[in-house]
């Protein structure tokens, strides 16, 4: 007989890491230093693992407006925004967030995840919903509670995306649903496409902008302000737990589609309201926000100081255009090790493993705060040095070149960090996919086919002869020779190329 | 597929039930590639490229353009069938020499459509604004230094080798989408029997001793040295032309290399003053007489008749194409031009070719085309580059 609580009890994964103390995860913080440092076990280390991107959760206004709100209305709503739980703070709240974000209307919720589940209430049965791979859990969870069909397309590929989108019933209602900011890699969303594709398959367009609010755009208000395409982007997604310094979501768009939400979605109805505390925190998060921009522009400059003194050692930080910084370390124990000499030299950062990276892709996720100091950063940046040299991360001594990295300034419009672009590589449709066939889709093909293959093998091979140069004929005659000199290594060429063959197999399988 | 009827005008909206798709594999790449042979079935004109050569071609490890370049390629399908093709290329090369923003489409090919040709462009277009660029040139295939512009006047002759060919009604399906003029390109028409005018016959002959200039075929069993000297010529005689980006020496010596199997020594002319090479002037064998034969393959069904009928037709190529004349900086303006053409008119004539074609030249090179002119030499084609901001 199995008993429900038998997964838990056999989880070994935990144990081992306890054991092994690589365990990351749940440290407790005992005091805040100006949110820059904090206290973890009596030791005091530099946080660069929080999403408190502008300071403003140590903002002495930030926390006299929550004392003041607290004060004034109690530590709770007690109660859903439908019946007991809306105060007049939760309305201002919305119709300053509909203003800044330019949009007609824009409802509050408890939290950013719940936020992103409110999503379910707007997908119908018939309704199909287009989602990046790596968007985030709660928008993954928002679409599975809905009774839509989810397309997921590979991410930031447009390719893929207009692909399901083409294959998709025209007359099925659709929307295409992507992080703005993706939060570990720290590329943004491919938005001028989507919008584009989403114009021509007559689809709809939220983006989840709970890294990129408070970062991107002159104002502040988000991957759609950055690209400049407000208007075109139908839903928009925040959180305040990140640059508005409090805990709660925001979704803004058309009246009627949020008023629907606000009665529909059963995040929102079966929920208790924002307390008094964090909308008066986000209320003059907000006001900061908008009244002082050189937070925004501190906090870029600072994401590419870092870029760039991660690369000027040797480290990868990806594809990140953003002030996510993520530092690739590669196997999932390094990072570990990584992670737990970091935390002794008085560095907080984040492991990040898969199967939240793809498996080999390990990483230590770094983000910063507006109000870091250059000290602070500058032994951030000596911490990983010694670190990553002596745990062979990077090389004994600096490279004496690396690519810097472009940040995502207002007015720019680079998605991500070019020379470790996988997905948007040039000439990658010529590249990928050198056209060899494998014995299963041979076996699939007409007699037609394969004898249009055998002649195109033919005209190949005739192709080749006829251009065969002097010196190709020299090399054609050395072969031979060649084969009896590596005669030693080619067990394990032979091994090599079969493990290729089968890799590829796989590949192909997948695909399909 | 209807390919000479009337353009759709006004199509300012993109088609529906035209898909543009970008090209990911080799079986798609295989139809883009072979777009071109239904398309121009009835064009009795049209010289069908070899399939092997355009594979390589499009392959990054065989052309040496991908060694700095990136390009994107897009099918555009309605229902299975393939309707169009384009090329959205990024020349990073072309952008630093120019300092612009300059992008460039290409291989572009479309049925009689103004829908299709307008959702071709607008995906080029926007996979170029993607990466950064503010207006698109083309077409180019891929770059200045091979083959571009669209032919938009003499349709009624073949095109010469390594020059481009389409259908007439390309020009109005690009206008149609908003690409305007950016240049002319022209290609002269010169037979062998044409007579110089004793003028320029004279003066040559006088510039040849009062300068001391020897005009020499390439020495061929010195190629590479021959090869750099030819190099630095060209690059320093085409540097201020409009659109030109030197050749890297990968391109440079990947083109000798394809040039090698097609030219005669004898129409490969290098001018020397006081022993330093100064000028040269690359006459080749239209090729395209022969490469028509083959219609495409090499083999068919396994058996090489392509490449019985393109031995056999090379040897019966009776015109030539003269690709390349460049002067150096400094010996411009001294009649080293008219030596050249006169010496390679000479010869050709000698050869037993009965004429041939002078191009590209820049609508603009005044100079260059009022010497071609004064040979005797008919303007027979007009190709254009289109522009368009994005």
């Amino acid at each position: 007989m199995s008993d429900v609580f038998d997964k838990c009890r056999n989880w070994k994964d935990y144990r081992i890491a306890k054991a092994t103390g690589l365990y990351p995860y749940f440290r407790a913080i005992e005091a805040s230093h100006g949110a820059t440092e904090v206290e973890i076990e009596g030791k005091r280390v530099i946080m660069v693992g929080s999403n408190n991107y502008l300071g403003l959760s140590a903002d002495p206004r930030v926390k006299e407006a929550a004392i003041k709100a607290t004060e004034k209305f109690g530590t709770t709503s007690s109660g859903s925004r439908l019946l007991n739980g809306t105060l007049a703070l939760h309305e201002e709240l919305e119709a300053r967030l509909a203003k800044f974000l330019n949009r007609e209307s824009a409802i509050v919720i408890s939290t950013g995840f719940q936020t992103n589940l409110a999503l379910a209430s707007i997908l119908g049965r018939h309704d199909i919903v287009f989602s990046d791979r790596q968007n985030h859990a709660s928008l993954v969870d928002g679409i599975r509670l809905s009774f839509a069909t989810e397309r997921k397309f590979r991410h930031n590929d447009m390719d893929h995306l207009e692909q399901l989108l083409s294959q998709a019933d025209p007359d099925a209602g659709k929307i295409i649903v992507t992080d703005g900011v993706f939060s570990m890699e720290g590329d943004i969303c491919n938005l001028p496409r989507i919008v584009e594709l989403a114009k021509h398959y007559n689809a709809r367009v939220m983006t989840d902008d709970a890294h990129a609010m408070g970062v991107l755009g002159t104002l502040g208000r988000g991957t759609s302000e950055y690209f400049d395409l407000e208007k075109e982007t139908d839903l928009v997604m925040g959180t305040f737990s990140k640059s508005f310094a409090s805990l709660g979501g925001v979704l803004a768009g058309p009246f009627e589609v949020i008023n629907y939400i606000r009665h529909k979605a059963r995040s929102v109805i079966f929920s208790a309201s924002m307390t008094p505390g964090s909308i008066a925190a986000a209320l003059k998060a907000l006001e900061i926000i908008e009244a002082e921009p050189e937070r925004r522009a501190r906090l870029l400059d600072i994401a590419e100081k870092m870029h760039n003194g991660f690369r000027a050692m040797g480290f990868d930080t990806g594809v990140s255009v953003t002030p996510v910084v993520p530092v690739h370390i590669g196997d999932q124990v390094k990072c570990f090790r990584f992670w737990r000499a970091l935390h002794e030299a008085g560095v907080f950062a984040n492991p990040v493993i898969p199967p939240a990276v793809e498996p080999g892709h390990a990483l230590i996720r770094t983000s910063y705060m507006a109000t870091h100091t250059d000290a602070q950063l500058d032994r951030v940046l000596d911490t990983f040095e010694t670190i990553g040299r002596k745990l062979g991360v990077i090389p004994e001594t600096r490279p004496s070149v690396y690519e810097p990295v472009q940040i995502a300034r207002p007015g720019t419009r680079i998605l991500s960090n070019r020379a470790s672009e996988k997905w948007a590589a040039g000439s990658n449709g010529l590249l990928a996919d050198k056209g060899g066939i494998t014995l299963d889709q041979l076996s699939r093909m007409s007699s037609r086919e394969v004898a249009g293959r055998l002649f195109d093998a033919v005209e190949q091979l005739t192709w080749r002869a006829a251009n065969l140069q002097p010196e190709d004929l020299r090399k054609l005659g050395n072969a031979p020779m060649k084969l009896w000199e590596k005669r030693g290594e080619l067990p394990g060429l032979l091994l090599e190329k079969g493990a290729h063959f089968f890799m590829r197999n796989g590949a192909h399988s997948d695909r399909n | 597929m209807a390919l000479h009827a009337e353009p759709t005008h006004a199509a300012s909206s993109m088609p529906s039930d035209v898909q543009v798709t970008p090209v990911r594999g080799e079986a798609e790449r295989m139809q883009f590639i072979r777009l071109p042979y239904a398309l121009y079935k009835s064009d009795p004109h049209w010289v069908p490229p070899l399939e092997m050569e355009r594979r390589d071609f499009l392959d990054p490890k065989k052309n040496p353009f991908f060694e700095y370049g990136e390009l994107e390629l897009f099918l555009a399908r309605r229902g299975p069938d393939v309707v169009g093709r384009i090329a959205a290329i990024r020349n990073p090369r072309h952008m630093e020499i120019h300092g612009t923003k300059e992008g460039f489409f290409g291989l572009f090919e479309c049925v009689n459509d103004a829908g299709v040709a307008r959702t071709l462009l607008e995906s080029a277009a926007t996979w170029l604004r993607l990466r950064g660029m503010d207006a698109m040139l083309g077409p180019a295939n891929l770059s200045s230094n091979q083959d571009w512009g669209l032919l938009i006047d003499g349709f009624d002759t073949p095109p010469a080798v390594m020059m481009p060919h389409n259908p007439p009604y390309y020009a109005a399906l690009l206008e149609a989408c908003g690409l305007t003029k950016a240049k002319d390109l022209y290609a002269y028409e010169l037979s062998s029997s044409a007579q110089p005018p004793e003028k320029v016959v004279r003066i040559a002959e006088k510039i040849r001793v009062r300068d001391g200039v020897v005009v020499r075929p390439v020495n061929m069993k010195d190629l590479d040295a021959e090869v750099k000297r030819i190099r630095d010529i060209y690059n320093s005689a085409w540097e201020k032309n409009w659109g030109f980006v030197p050749f890297t020496d990968a391109e440079f010596d990947h083109l000798a290399k394809e040039l090698k199997t097609v030219v005669r020594p004898e129409l490969a002319l290098m001018a020397e003053v006081q022993g330093e090479p100064v000028a040269f002037s690359l006459t080749v064998p239209d090729a395209n007489q022969a490469i028509r034969a083959a219609n495409g393959r090499l083999t068919t069904f396994g058996l090489p008749i392509g490449l019985v009928k393109l031995a056999l037709a090379s040897r019966r190529i009776n015109r030539l194409r003269l690709i390349i004349l460049g002067i150096k900086e400094g010996y411009r303006r001294r009649g080293l031009d008219a030596i050249l053409y006169l010496d390679t008119l000479r010869t050709a004539k000698r050869l037993g070719y009965v004429g041939g074609e002078i191009s590209w030249t820049l609508e603009d090179n005044h100079l260059v085309n009022r010497a071609i002119e004064s040979m005797g030499a008919q303007r027979s084609k007009t190709y254009r580059v289109y522009t368009r901001a994005l």
